[in-house]
């Protein structure tokens, strides 16, 4: 039974590549291996022939198709608008669908992440344990040598107390002020677990701001990992359960402060619809997300000059990063330029190739850790070009990823999310 | 399927990472930037320097196994499908750009540099190579160099040959020789040098090149004249060059193009023009300012009916991204595309465009021109479907006598993207049989097993 469901259904996307191959520019995988099953051109083609029938799922062709960061370069810069990303990730729903998820993937992705209760169990066990493993500086801690398969990756400690042990339902406007809106907060894993006192400020921000915040704790991991690996089953239920969360909330928006969990929740109706009703849910469920940078610009209408850096930053020269999922999947690039532009206090810098992935990729760096190392050199390269102190952004993924590489460079530079660096 | 052994030993040569031989890499080195030739490889193999493609060439040429080296693979002819299997040298890891001279204006470059790259590496020190294929985003310089690729720039700058002066080639027999040289004057011989340029990967694999670079102009500015006949518009183009200014590029595009462009990116191109000539400038900034007056003078007094000047440098960046999304608005329209790269003398434009409009009513097909009026190098594109069989027919008598037209107008066949597999059916028809006896002669003196892009140019 091979009826490529997932893969008819962007089969029109995959028709359009003309094969001119100038996405082999664009892509940062394709740069560092030169190859081209690495380029959207080529994974496009062998994806044609799977719907042709002659190419069958090969772990040749599982890797193939596994070694994209999905960041959209190729698909932004396309000649013939081939959307690249879709048949990457319909081709990984279609070997999933085919092949299997794995073992461990099965594990990570349908016990633990799509489980809110079990994720907060596995994360608290993970933080009473991490004191095994040395620090490389401050709150930065690094896998100890003997677990050679991840690498000697740097990452962010988890923190003593998650956000989600210490958030209240519900925040009224501070000051006693009549609400101007109601938002719903969706605080994404990396604010839960990692960055906990980031989302408490970002609440205190918004009920500052005259903004009702509620925050349901019915609400789970946004499922970037998981539908982006092709576990669309997975996918399409956590995508249901972030829906209800939010449904009868009442609430004018819903607002997170991660690049890729705005644009997954935005991206469900893209991705995942296997039907005309879930379609329009998710269509629905779609015109009230706001990433943060939007949000604070376009709907609060804060004005850029308006914000006021928080004192311990004042006198450092910041640069911004373009994280994929706000500069191209969601077209937001101008926002946070203009508050850096506009802030008192510090000195903006621009950095050459802003938008050029981090080489993150979500499991992308699980599973080809010495790319993204290689990938995110040339954002190195970029961010000592600007002299800046600071790396500002707006994805806590990105963020770990850039900590990681800023310390295994030996750079000076702290990384922050741009809604830290104000009041 | 080639033997084991010959494997490994292609693996001792470049590391087990350099040959590549799982069905899936075949297939993506089965074709390029054409639509309808593929052909798999039996291995492809990524060498990364002049002696390793020495040792590879030297068992391919004992085994006799076709080699077919390829670039970023953009090219719109066929000429890096390896037609007869065996072994896709991949050059894309050759990709260093050894040396910039700026005393001399001169650039030393690895074959799989990128010309993009090269273009961003040279703009550090305000200097530029000419030659301009609007694939510059993938094209390597070795694969630019054995196509002898041009693009809108050769109206005042020539292309891809008048660029290059010396190379390192890898003969079959794996022997490395050196032909041309640095300097720009070298008459020492026969000029094997130009053989080697447009040879299309049939003679030799370009292992190292030596360019001529220009500085970069002060100023430019662009100017995108209207029309409402595009005859007239082809006429235009030399009304221009007659009156003394030599743009640096003059593009055409018809009306048909000028819609697509528009529903692409709402440049605000003016829907109703027949057709459009786009002019850029390039040189001092006051001379600039002079020919933009002369070329705004002369086209309005040859019938054009509106000419705009691009304000600022973003204007002109967006007429020209508009000009480069052409082929891509033609060929996201239908399902298989013709795309002709004949080229008249330039005084002829105006005729073969007319003619292009004629055979479009006879055949009851859609043929959309754009391309280089500025040289004479016009791309009509037909438009058809290879499944339905009726239309597709008609579609090639077209093309059939597009060619003849350009012929019959003093022209030649292909200017810029080469014969490869897609004209090599027209070779005969328009070249002499001493000409193509001579060429064969040659080949067979420097490939006589014939392994090197094995059935290319010639049926």
């Amino acid at each position: 039974m091979k009826d490529l469901k997932e893969l008819k259904k962007i089969e029109q996307f995959a028709d359009q590549c003309m094969k001119c191959g100038f996405c082999s520019f664009f892509c940062p995988v394709y740069q560092e291996e030169r190859v081209e099953t690495s380029v959207a051109r080529g994974k496009n083609y062998l994806v044609k022939q799977i719907l042709a029938g002659k190419q069958e799922w090969t772990p040749v062709m599982a890797d193939i198709i596994g070694r994209c960061l999905l960041c959209k370069r190729c698909a932004a810069n396309c000649p013939a608008k081939t959307q690249i990303d879709r048949v990457v990730v319909a081709a990984r729903a279609e070997l999933v669908r085919e092949k299997g998820l794995g073992a461990i993937k099965n594990f990570v992705f349908r016990k633990v992440m799509a489980n809110r209760p079990a994720l907060g169990r596995y994360a608290r066990l993970m933080q009473k344990f991490q004191w095994m493993m040395p620090r490389t500086e401050g709150k930065i801690r690094h896998l100890p040598d003997f677990v050679k398969n991840l690498g000697k990756r740097n990452f962010p400690e988890l923190a003593k107390t998650f956000l989600r042990d210490q958030v209240k339902p519900v925040y009224k406007p501070q000051n006693g002020q009549k609400p101007i809106m109601r938002v719903g907060f969706f605080t994404g894993c990396a604010t839960d677990f990692v960055y906990p006192d980031f989302g408490l400020k970002f609440i205190d921000f918004l009920t500052r701001h005259g903004v009702e915040v509620v925050v349901p704790d019915t609400q789970n991991c946004c499922g970037a990992a998981i539908y982006f690996s092709g576990d669309f089953e997975t996918g399409r239920m956590l995508a249901d359960l972030n829906v209800k969360a939010f449904k009868d909330l009442n609430v004018d928006y819903i607002v997170t402060t991660c690049a890729t969990c705005s644009s997954t929740l935005k991206d469900y109706q893209k991705y995942l619809p296997d039907n005309e009703e879930q379609k329009q849910r998710y269509e629905e469920f779609e015109k009230k997300v706001k990433d943060s940078m939007e949000f604070v610009i376009d709907i609060l209408k804060i004005k850029p000059e308006d914000f006021k850096l928080k004192k311990e930053f004042e006198g450092k020269t910041v640069t911004w990063h373009d994280p994929c999922h706000l500069v191209r999947y969601q077209n937001i690039k101008d926002q946070p330029r203009a508050i850096l532009k506009a802030l008192k206090g510090i000195k903006y810098v621009e950095m050459p190739n802003a938008d050029l992935c981090c080489g993150m990729g979500g499991s992308f760096s699980v599973y080809h850790y010495d790319l993204t190392k290689k990938i995110a050199g040339k954002k190195m390269d970029g961010i000592k070009a600007t002299g800046a102190d600071i790396v500002v952004t707006a994805c806590p993924g990105c963020m770990i990823n850039l900590e990681d590489n800023v310390l295994l460079n030996k750079m000076p530079q702290k990384v922050h999310h741009l809604l830290e660096l104000v009041e | 399927m080639l033997k084991e052994s010959l494997i490994s030993e292609f693996q001792k040569i470049v590391g087990k990472d350099n040959v590549l031989t799982s069905p899936e890499a075949l297939k993506a080195y089965s074709y390029d930037g054409t639509t309808s030739w593929v052909h798999e490889p039996d291995v492809v193999v990524f060498p990364t320097t002049t002696d390793q493609v020495s040792q590879i060439m030297k068992i391919a040429n004992a085994e006799k196994i076709p080699v077919t080296p390829r670039g970023g693979g953009t090219n719109v002819s066929g000429g890096s499908v390896p037609w007869q299997g065996g072994i896709v040298l991949a050059m894309t890891r050759m990709n260093k750009i050894i040396k910039v001279d700026k005393e001399n204006l001169t650039a030393t470059v690895e074959p799989g540099v990128v010309l993009q790259d090269l273009t961003l590496q040279l703009m550090k020190d305000r200097l530029f190579f000419p030659p301009d294929p609007q694939s510059f985003l993938g094209a390597t310089l070795g694969g630019i160099i054995s196509e002898n690729a041009g693009g809108p720039a050769c109206v005042k700058y020539g292309v891809t040959k008048q660029y290059i002066l010396g190379i390192e080639v890898v003969l079959p027999n794996g022997e490395v020789v050196h032909l041309g040289g640095r300097t720009l004057k070298n008459v020492v011989g026969y000029d094997l040098l130009h053989i080697f340029i447009s040879a299309e990967g049939t003679l030799g694999v370009i292992t190292k090149a030596e360019l001529k670079l220009n500085p970069i102009p002060a100023a430019k500015k662009t100017l995108c004249v209207v029309y409402d006949d595009m005859a007239v518009a082809g006429e235009g183009v030399f009304h221009v060059l007659e009156s003394g200014v030599i743009p640096d590029k003059i593009e055409f595009m018809d009306n048909w193009v000028i819609n697509r462009i528009e529903e692409m990116m709402q440049l605000g191109l003016p829907k109703e023009a027949d057709a459009l000539l786009l002019f850029e400038v390039d040189g001092i900034p006051e001379a600039v300012e002079k020919e933009v007056e002369q070329i705004t003078e002369i086209t309005k007094k040859y019938g054009a009916k509106e000419v705009r000047v691009a304000k600022d440098a973003d204007e002109a960046l967006a007429y020209w991204k508009g000009r480069s999304a052409g082929f891509a608005a033609v060929f996201g329209k239908a399902k298989t595309v013709f795309a002709e790269d004949v080229t008249v003398p330039r005084g002829n434009i105006p005729k073969l465009i007319n003619r292009c409009k004629e055979l479009a009513k006879k055949y009851n097909v859609e043929i959309v021109v754009l391309g280089h009026a500025g040289d004479g190098n016009l791309h009509p594109a037909i438009l058809t479907d290879i499944n339905n069989k009726d239309h597709y027919d008609r579609a090639l008598k077209a093309m059939d006598e597009i060619i003849e037209s350009a012929v019959e107008f003093g022209g030649v066949l292909s200017g810029e993207h080469g014969i490869g597999l897609e004209k090599q059916k027209f070779m005969k028809k328009v070249t002499e049989p001493a000409v193509i006896n001579m060429m064969k002669g040659i080949k067979a003196l420097i490939d006589p097993n014939n392994i090197m892009n094995p059935g290319k140019i010639w049926e």
